[in-house]
């Protein structure tokens, strides 16, 4: 019987994963093996039907099969690639175990209060993960790892669940091999007539463990399905990177722009699906393109907020592509997450609109994609003297566009800057109106500018050449400081002059210069 | 049966149509208004149009980036976003923040720093900012977008192509676009446009351009 409070475990194996990985990306299903120490590990159908079987020397699969194809093993790819999926199922459940070579464990509950559906939704939620990043899979829900991952690897069907308690009868009709027994303890026990779990589990414990020792006593309590192990969980210590190598896929070398974003979708897909799994979102991207016959191009793509969106993803990646003119066709891609930040839950509230909130990211990573990421700001007041650095670039946060987002710091801003503003300089009997308000628009660096003048009067001002006369003026405001860095000594004046407005300029405190600092336009 | 199947079809077409409609943001229309009354009360409608193109002409100083601003603020005073397009590089947002502005929900766009390229990557088209005014006015996410772009030497044709795109693109996302251009531009396919003159403002009693309170006159005090 099943002990309370046992953990129930889904179990995910991917059959033939090495085969499996040589295939991802290829169309064709031509004879292909994979090869470990000179053996055939795994071999497709088309290999099959020519006799070629797993556990055949290399000499005699191509002896039967003339135009088999062998990839190596490559044991480090196959557990990077386990682990990308374990990544991925973190979406599903809180806890994922890595079982080498080709399985995983995912938590899927403590086992009180069991609800049957929720446990099968999960099951067909996994397959479907695993199935869109490139995975063919097997799936079992049952008490502890091992009857769970027993039932994965030869139940009957590809999806199982196995009531609480009712693992015992569930994995009497299993192999063997389905316990994973020590290979002499395996054959020693067939040779007495024990050809599966259901004959192992009714053997006395007693007998196996004096038999076996400690490998017959798990074996006893293995194949009566108990297996009170808890899980191990997997926890990610990089950010996620898929690549796609396209030499000896039925696509080819890339050349084109929309077949390369169809490539690049495929990826993006893939990183997604793991970064959302860890609850994150990317908020920079890094796409390598392996240039034919050699060299590389890396585009580094930057995001208007972080997400694990695909789709929000494509939107920057697809401006890129589209101006790119590549020197050499595509025969491999690599799409990684460069920076990434915890993603919030999104919460709207009462006056938000998610389609503009959607717009607008759209948007914002369409420009900044395009512009760089200095090209589009919101600006945020200094608190600094000199007038041209009076504000300071800030990013342009997407919740600005939250109903009501940013009032507080218009007020602030506002506080800020009279506090900031030295006005001592201002005329007496002056009003300091004209002074107060600042130019709409600054040139950078100031433009010089010639007085004209009589009898110590100033009557005109010559401007890119032309005079103009003045009208009217206001002014000093007195504007110093920096003395520590860059002090600068400046009186300014808001002078309105004929046919051509109102300008803003200033006396150099250090060579009695005047400078066209801005319009009032 | 085959007539049940059919409706169910056609159900899930408008179903399907439905949920596409609202992903796109609520087009806006009718008038934004300028944020001056006194401009309002000029203006057929009583605003800046909508989902479309507005001409703002004059001088340096003849307050059309005042006008555009307060507009933006006009926009933002109803809950949407606004952009300043700056090809020019020149727009002071301090004075923004003076004419009310709220700037943590204003972005500011200026082309000119590009984005960091690799050889590959072709240069960036010849007038950045209008490629950036054009997908901010289709993208439905802002209110009111003011373009100050130099058309600089773009061919004339290629200018006015450029500009009848972005005038689609406004009636494509319902911003009111507000385009500021020099005196001499040439003329903006714009539904309305404006020339302004700063000196020809006169408050009643006063002479065009003469000095308003708290000024001096002539320029004894430089």
């Amino acid at each position: 019987m099943r002990p309370d409070g046992a953990p129930r475990v889904l179990s995910l194996f991917v059959p033939a994963l090495p085969m499996q990985r040589a295939l991802r990306g290829r169309s064709a299903r031509g004879p292909l093996a994979v090869v470990d120490q000179g053996c055939v590990v795994h071999c497709t159908a088309p290999a099959r039907a020519a006799g070629v079987r797993p556990g055949d020397s290399l000499v005699q699969a191509r002896a039967a099969c003339a135009g088999l194809a062998a990839v190596p093993l490559d044991r480090a790819g196959d557990r990077a690639a386990l682990e990308a999926l374990a990544e991925a199922m973190l979406a599903l459940s809180p806890a994922v175990e890595i079982a080498p070579p080709d399985a995983l464990h995912l938590d899927a509950g403590t086992g009180r209060g069991v609800d049957a559906e929720e446990e099968r939704r999960l099951a067909e939620r996994a397959l479907a993960l695993a199935r869109a990043l490139g995975w063919r899979g097997r799936v079992a829900v049952a008490d502890g790892k091992g009857p769970s991952l027993a039932l994965a690897r030869y139940g009957a069907e590809a999806l199982v669940r196995v009531a609480p308690g009712e693992a015992t009868r569930a994995l009497a009709r299993l192999p063997l091999q389905a316990l994973e027994l020590p290979a002499a303890m395996a054959e020693r026990l067939a040779a007495v007539g024990v050809g599966d779990a259901g004959a192992l589990a009714r053997l006395p414990p007693e007998t196996l463990a004096h038999r076996f020792g400690p490998a017959g006593a798990a074996a006893a309590r293995l194949a009566r399905g108990e297996d009170p192990r808890p899980l191990v969980p997997f926890a990610p210590e990089t950010f996620p990177e898929e690549a796609w190598d396209l030499e000896g896929t039925d696509v080819g070398v890339l050349s084109s722009a929309e077949p390369l974003l169809f490539a690049v979708k495929r990826l993006a897909d893939r990183v997604a699906a793991r970064l959302a799994g860890r609850g994150l979102g990317a908020s920079r991207l890094r796409l390598t393109l392996v240039l034919d016959p050699r060299g590389e191009e890396r585009l580094l793509v930057p995001l208007a907020r972080p997400g694990a969106d695909a789709a929000a993803w494509l939107v920057p990646l697809r401006e890129r592509l589209g101006v790119l003119r590549l020197p050499a066709p595509v025969r491999g891609l690599k799409l990684s997450v460069v920076e990434a930040a915890e993603v919030p839950a999104e919460q709207l509230a009462a006056g938000d609109r998610p389609e503009v909130l959607r717009a607008l990211e759209v948007v914002l990573s369409r420009l900044a994609a395009r512009l760089g990421e200095g090209a589009l700001f919101a600006a945020e007041p200094a608190d600094r003297h000199r007038p041209e650095a009076a504000y300071r670039p800030a990013p342009f946060r997407e919740d600005a566009a939250r109903v009501g987002a940013g009032k507080e710091g218009v007020v602030a801003s506002r506080g800020a800057r009279r506090n900031g503003a030295a006005n001592g300089g201002a005329a007496p009997g002056l009003d300091a109106a004209p002074l107060a308000v600042r130019p709409t628009r600054l040139l950078e660096p100031p433009h010089p500018v010639v007085a004209e003048g009589e009898g110590g009067r100033l009557t005109a001002l010559r401007v890119d050449g032309s005079a103009h006369g003045v009208l009217a003026l206001a002014g000093p405001e007195r504007l110093a400081g920096e003395w520590w860095s860059d002090p600068f000594d400046r009186d300014y004046y808001r002078i309105r002059l004929r046919d051509l407005g109102d300008l803003w300029i200033f006396r150099d405190g250090r060579d009695g210069r005047l400078w066209l600092h801005g319009f009032f336009d | 049966m085959v007539a049940a199947s059919r409706q169910e079809e056609l159900l899930e077409r408008l179903r399907q149509q439905i949920r596409r409609l609202e992903r796109r943001p609520a087009r806006r229309e009718g008038f934004l208004p300028t944020g001056r009354p006194e401009v309002d009360a000029l203006l057929p409608g009583g605003g800046f149009p909508r989902g479309a193109l507005t001409g703002l002409a004059g001088g340096p100083a003849s307050g059309k980036t005042r006008l555009a601003l307060t507009a933006l603020r006009e926009a933002q005073a109803e809950g949407g976003l606004a952009a300043f397009v700056d090809g020019c590089g020149e727009l002071y947002p301090p004075a923004a923040v003076d004419l009310g502005v709220d700037l943590a929900r204003l972005l500011i766009v200026r082309p000119g720093a590009p984005a960091r390229r690799t050889e590959a990557e072709r240069a960036p088209e010849p007038l950045p900012g209008l490629w950036a005014a054009e997908a901010l006015l289709a993208s439905g996410a802002f209110a009111a977008v003011a373009i100050d772009v130099s058309l600089g030497r773009l061919p004339a044709v290629r200018a006015e192509a450029a500009l009848r795109r972005l005038r689609a693109a406004a009636e494509k996302g319902g911003a009111a676009g507000l385009w500021l251009g020099s005196a001499d531009a040439p003329r903006v396919p714009a539904f309305l446009r404006l020339d302004l003159d700063a000196l020809a403002r006169r408050a009643p009693g006063r002479a065009a351009g003469a000095a308003p309170d708290g000024w001096t006159e002539g320029g004894h005090a430089a």
